[in-house]
């Protein structure tokens, strides 16, 4: 009985270890879906936002990306927007700001293949943008690559894919 | 209140929580339709639920609804978890045809296929798609606006989840 008892606690402890490792070293795909949610979160707002507040997120999202970022978008109902650096992205979120009241971005069914180098990835998200409270919806495929480049992971690319060929 | 033996009775049910969780979590995904693509076999905001072993045993068919994956899966993925985003549409193309719109009828190797469940008007044109090995050709049934505002092509199989039950 001593030696079954010991030999649970032996794999309780390896268990915990092996959680434990993952939180203190997370992998490059944990990184970049927390970096996803951290950019759905950043390019959220809530009506009636100080508009220092804004600002201020709009640089934490700038951050997500790097200085020579390109992001295509491709829509049927928005058209085609292409935007460019750290600026343009800045510029496109104050754009959103004064466009609408809120907005609430999500990801979901997050696919990412990080590339063998482990200093790569491409990331294929369902991205969710609703103006809050209404009752209408747009969802997108898009795509995100990433690279780490100072060792950030920062978004270097982002276009739309459509969904069916 | 347990009954006359309380371990059986937990027992018991966890083994109700195990079932109903692998039923309604993985083998039975519902999903609430959001637009109006399906119309009027699937008006918006009616809730439907996908049988994700419908086709475990034979391909997909021609005329089903089924349930496909917003963004592709691929091995790194749990198969077992649900995508959380999916389209609903009709397959019309199975693998190896060729599919068409002249004046809003859909047209399968040419030939103009039965459609008794799409009621709206359609006026689509189309060029001819050739379906590869493991691609079916979905589209709604709702093809009253333009074609390239209605989300509709060649589909991989396994971005198929599931038929869904009408």
């Amino acid at each position: 009985m001593k030696i079954v008892f010991r030999l649970v606690l032996l794999v309780v402890l390896i268990a915990a270890g092996l959680w434990l490792w993952t939180i203190l070293f997370p992998g490059p795909e944990k990184i970049i879906r927390k970096r996803l949610a951290q950019t759905a979160a950043e390019a959220s707002f809530r009506s009636g936002e100080n508009p220092l507040v804004s600002a201020a997120r709009a640089e934490t999202l700038a951050g997500f990306f790097s200085t020579n970022v390109e992001i295509n978008i491709n829509v049927p109902e928005l058209g085609r927007h292409n935007f460019a650096g750290r600026d343009e992205i800045m510029q496109a979120a104050a754009g959103a700001h004064s466009a609408v009241k809120s907005l609430k971005v999500e990801l979901a069914d997050m696919n990412i293949t990080v590339g063998p180098d482990k200093l790569s990835a491409v990331a294929d998200v369902a991205v969710k943008v609703q103006v809050v409270g209404e009752k209408d919806f747009d969802v997108q495929e898009m795509k995100f690559t990433f690279q780490k480049i100072g060792g950030d992971w920062l978004i270097t690319r982002v276009e739309t894919v459509r969904t069916l060929s | 209140m347990f009954g006359r033996n309380p371990k059986v009775t937990l027992l018991r049910a966890a083994v109700w929580a195990a079932v109903c969780v692998v039923i309604f979590k993985i083998l039975l995904v519902h999903v609430r339709v959001d637009g109006i693509s399906m119309l009027p076999t699937c008006p918006d905001q009616s809730i439907y639920w996908v049988n994700r072993l419908a086709y475990v045993w034979h391909a997909p068919q021609r005329g089903d609804v089924v349930a496909l994956r917003f963004v592709p899966a691929d091995d790194s993925i749990s198969r077992l978890e649900p995508p959380h985003v999916m389209l609903l549409k009709r397959i019309i193309g199975l693998p190896g045809e060729t599919v068409s719109f002249v004046n809003g009828r859909a047209l399968i190797n040419g030939e103009i296929l039965d459609e008794p469940y799409e009621k709206l008007d359609c006026n689509w044109n189309c060029a001819p798609v050739t379906l590869g090995p493991g691609q079916y050709y979905v589209v709604g049934d709702n093809r009253s606006m333009p074609p390239e505002n209605h989300t509709h092509g060649k589909c991989e199989r396994n971005r198929i989840v599931g038929k869904a039950r009408l």
